[in-house]
């Protein structure tokens, strides 16, 4: 029944009143002309409710004629009447136009990228081959080709074994498998040399193969030999062997930094004067909604992104960023000594921990102060620090 | 010519029972369903609610309580309350409405 109803919603139907006489003999002609009635309801003794379809209603008059009855509609329903209405409305077909052409453009475009499979430092350099080729966000699904993105990513991404490149609906999947690199092998019969990577001295000699050449206490500069590669048979009959030495050689080392006491310092301070700039964000590209040019000569900015999140934990490229910007006013301070000086030991802490390697340990610090000719005061920090200094080389013919 | 024939034709029948004409006696020698061969009416209640009838001629009247109709077997007349005609088409009329009789030749 329901199924009746839709066909007959989806043809459209009237609801006419018959109004007459001899309803019965209209009835009964339509019923002969096969014109289709139904859910007849007598009204009163001159007339009667009934639906038509729209077609039998056009085929009605007639009938309508010969029975002296007269026809009017009530109500029309259905599809066709329903769509009739939106005929007439020109905003309505631009809108359909328009809306029909954002749904083609939106789902024709890249929405989002997911890269799986692979260790997280290499997304970066992944998506670095995606910028290259102007793939992003926004681009269009018809230009990509999978396959030439997945050849690209495998060439100029290192380590990769396997790239797979996948556009499911408005996603760009990126799946990687990474490849294992090859252990660095040591070949033993080959003969390699320990030499000093930088000057120390010597606390500790672990040599695992090979002859060591120095002992513990030594000094050692950059590029000695410590450990042979010659070993050395007790007997002397049997010669010497070519190894590949190996071993630990854990020695003292100095790092130092020294600078200048400057007694002027230069503060950079906030004015209190801040600027905000709205952008709205669609897909990768920003559109300035409010805020003007920066009045500001320097300043520090924080960036604050709104992201709105769909359902299912769906992330929308729609969003907000809002730019809070300070003014800064850089002044010049002038410091006492004491002050001066512990601002430049920082400074040259800060040096030093940039420049000493990440294996070495920090065993002892030392600050010194001395004068120089012009009378500045200049600030030495010397760090000690303890670190392997074991520095393979092939081992030449001597 | 051929008027005549059909007179001759009808008056003949007219001696014997009602309803057994040719097709008839062919569909009872045959045993197809009498309402397939003939045009006699066949007439279905459903429920209380709905009466069916197939091979009709028309209505006749078409009141609220009572509908009579015109088959080649005569007149059924179906009463009831709030009666309303489902659909009508060439072939079939459903009832609708809750139905007390269904008389013949009334």
């Amino acid at each position: 029944m329901f199924l009746v109803h839709l066909w007959n919603y989806i043809r459209g139907y009237v609801i006419i009143i018959v109004a007459g006489r001899s309803i019965e003999r209209f009835i009964n002609i339509c019923s002969k002309r096969q014109i289709l009635l139904w859910d007849i309801v007598r009204l009163d003794a001159a007339s009667a409710e009934m639906k038509a379809s729209i077609r039998g209603f056009r085929l009605m008059r007639p009938a309508a004629k010969k029975s002296g009855c007269r026809v009017h509609i009530k109500k029309k329903c259905g599809l066709p009447f329903f769509l009739y209405r939106f005929k007439r409305r020109k905003g309505f077909k631009v809108g359909l136009v328009i809306f029909s052409a954002i749904l083609m453009l939106s789902v024709s475009i890249i929405w989002d990228i997911e890269i799986t499979g692979c260790e997280p430092e290499k997304i970066p350099e992944i998506m670095s081959v995606l910028n290259a080729d102007n793939i992003g966000r926004g681009s269009f699904k018809l230009k990509l080709d999978p396959k030439i993105i997945a050849k690209k990513i495998a060439l100029n991404v290192e380590q990769v074994a396997w790239v797979g490149v996948e556009i499911k609906g408005v996603k760009l999947f990126i799946t990687i498998k990474d490849s294992i690199e090859p252990p660095v092998l040591i070949k033993n019969d080959e003969a390699f040399n320990i030499v000093a990577e930088r000057d120390g001295l010597v606390k500790k000699v672990e040599v695992y193969a090979g002859t060591p050449r120095i002992k513990e206490g030594e000094t050692v500069k950059k590029g000695q030999l410590l450990v042979s590669g010659k070993l050395e048979s007790k007997n002397p009959e049997f010669g010497t062997r070519d190894v590949h030495a190996l071993g630990k050689i854990i020695a003292r080392t100095w790092y130092e930094e020294s600078m200048p006491v400057s007694m002027v310092y230069t503060q950079k301070l906030k004015t209190g004067r801040t600027h905000k700039t709205v952008y709205f964000r669609f897909l990768d590209r920003r559109f300035k909604i409010s805020g003007g040019d920066l009045p500001f000569e320097m300043y520090e900015t924080v960036t604050e992104e709104k992201m709105i999140s769909g359902p299912f934990g769906l992330r929308l490229p729609i969003g907000l960023i809002v730019e809070n910007s300070s003014e800064i006013v850089e002044k010049q301070v002038e410091l006492t000594l004491d002050e001066a000086i512990d601002v430049t030991i920082e400074t040259a802490k800060e040096n030093l921990n940039k420049r000493i390697p990440a294996d070495c340990t920090v065993v002892d610090e030392m600050i010194k102060q001395y004068e120089g000719d012009s009378g500045t005061i200049y600030i030495q920090v010397i760090y000690e620090c303890e670190e392997d200094i074991a520095g393979l080389e092939p081992a030449t013919e001597k | 010519m051929k008027r005549g024939i059909y007179r001759i034709k009808g008056a003949g029948n007219k001696g014997k029972e009602p309803g057994e004409s040719l097709g008839e006696r062919l569909a009872r020698l045959f045993e197809i369903p009498g309402e397939v061969c003939g045009n006699r009416p066949k007439v279905t209640a459903i429920g209380r609610g709905e009466v069916l009838i197939e091979n009709f001629k028309g209505i006749m009247d078409f009141q609220s309580n009572m509908i009579r109709i015109n088959t080649n077997n005569g007149i059924i007349k179906v009463t009831g309350e709030g009666l309303n005609i489902r659909e009508i088409t060439n072939e079939e009329i459903i009832i609708g409405g809750k139905i007390s009789n269904i008389d013949y030749d009334a």
